[in-house]
């Protein structure tokens, strides 16, 4: 029963896909520009590159209706706590695009103050080289985490979410199940108790009355 | 009493400057930091020509430079006429390790005051009198002043969390005659929450 529950079935399978269809189609990004990779990112969103093409219409500047958080920049001390953050504002799902090779690595700032890539803070998805990316490049990754997007499956991330959930509904009703059980043999043995007791007192009667 | 040259005559002979020889542009003098207020003070208002702008504050390291003798910090100050073109003057002070206080200009010229704050930041160098001597690039939780040589480049420190800034914008404001209506509160994660952030530790 359960393994043919974790299979994927026809419902499953076209649930998914029409979920990876709408989100791979609809990835809003948030751009945490800091540097000059924002200025390559302005020019990957307005008329010669034109990002909206692939369905990132809008650039979103709250973390709560984006999906895709561009960090496109050098990212200092100072300022990651303010992006991670900003990271755990955004709403499930969500994915991280470092770009250029400030936000990867930390770039040429091998000093104090820059952080040495942005992973050590929070977990990225795809990341773009460059000094600054290209407008060229930075579709290349829209485009991989797009493959990406297609590849996951809801149904399998909502059961990895409520796996907990689920634990702890089977713990609970084995416990209750276990319970009635104990109780009903208590009750029985009570009945039976009953009865044997009453068998006497019939079988005095009768000795009695016999007698 | 017309060139630059006079003036420096003249910050010689009543602010006990001496010129730096080592100075490439040969615009450089060097003045005690009890002469440093006055210097500037006169630069600004009384001199022939005036230097009404305060272009750079710089603090410099001496710790590994070659062939230097003498005390291990010093500030030096860039001043620019705007009246006539092309006249310019660095006034530097020294600044011993045992004594690391300088007298604030940051009353002559409102520039100085985040001048005086990073190089107060990167150099440890105190400016006594500033209104607010805090640091300016550094995060508030930084041990140490990163620009001396002594300290390590690659040695990198975490900030636990971001600022809240708007207490202290609120006492700002307040400060300046503004009445707040409501104070707002910092609000923070909540740990126990269903759906959690994917950061673990």
């Amino acid at each position: 029963m359960t393994a043919e529950a974790d299979k994927p079935n026809i419902i499953t399978a076209s649930l998914d896909f029409l979920v990876n269809w709408g989100r791979t189609n609809s990835l809003w990004p948030f751009p945490y520009g800091t540097a000059c990779c924002a200025i390559e990112f302005m020019s990957t969103e307005v008329g010669r590159y034109d990002l909206s093409r692939i369905g990132s219409e809008y650039v979103r500047f709250t973390p709560r209706q984006s999906d895709v958080l561009l960090v496109a920049g050098t990212i200092t001390y100072k300022q990651a706590p303010i992006l991670k953050r900003i990271y755990e504002q955004m709403a499930e799902p969500r994915w991280v695009i470092a770009m250029g090779a400030c936000a990867c690595s930390g770039g040429f700032y091998d000093c104090y103050c820059t952080v040495p890539g942005i992973d050590h803070i929070i977990p990225v998805d795809v990341y773009i080289g460059g000094c600054p990316s290209r407008p060229e490049a930075f579709f290349d990754a829209m485009f991989d985490l797009q493959k990406k997007i297609k590849d996951e499956s809801y149904m399998k991330q909502r059961a990895e979410r409520v796996k907990d959930q689920l634990e702890m509904i089977k713990a609970k009703t084995a416990e209750a199940k276990a319970a009635a059980k104990d109780f009903a043999r208590e009750k029985v043995v009570d009945i039976k108790d009953f009865v044997a007791s009453k068998e006497q007192e019939l079988v005095k009667k009768a000795q009695f009355w016999k007698e | 009493m017309n060139t630059v040259e006079d003036i420096f005559s003249v910050l010689e002979e009543k602010f006990g400057a001496k010129r730096d020889m080592q100075d490439k542009w040969g615009v450089a003098a060097i003045v005690s930091a009890a002469y440093l207020h006055n210097a500037a003070l006169f630069l600004k208002d009384a001199a022939a020509i005036k230097f009404e702008m305060l272009v750079d504050i710089a603090g410099i390291d001496y710790l590994t430079y070659p062939n230097h003798e003498g005390p291990r910090f010093a500030v030096s100050y860039a001043f620019k006429s705007m009246s006539v073109p092309g006249a310019r003057i660095r006034l530097k002070v020294l600044v011993g390790e045992a004594d690391l206080k300088v007298p604030t200009i940051s009353d002559l010229f409102a520039n100085a005051n985040w001048y005086e704050r990073e190089v107060f930041d990167q150099f440890g160098i105190v400016f006594t009198g500033h209104p607010d001597l805090r640091r300016l690039l550094n995060h508030v939780e930084f041990v140490g002043h990163p620009l001396r040589k002594d300290y390590p480049a690659q040695k990198r420190q975490w900030l636990s969390t971001n600022d809240y800034l708007l207490p202290a914008l609120e006492k700002r404001l307040e400060d300046l005659g503004y009445r707040v209506v409501q104070r707002s509160k910092e609000v923070g994660t909540n740990d126990n929450e269903y759906l959690e952030g994917s950061i673990k530790e």
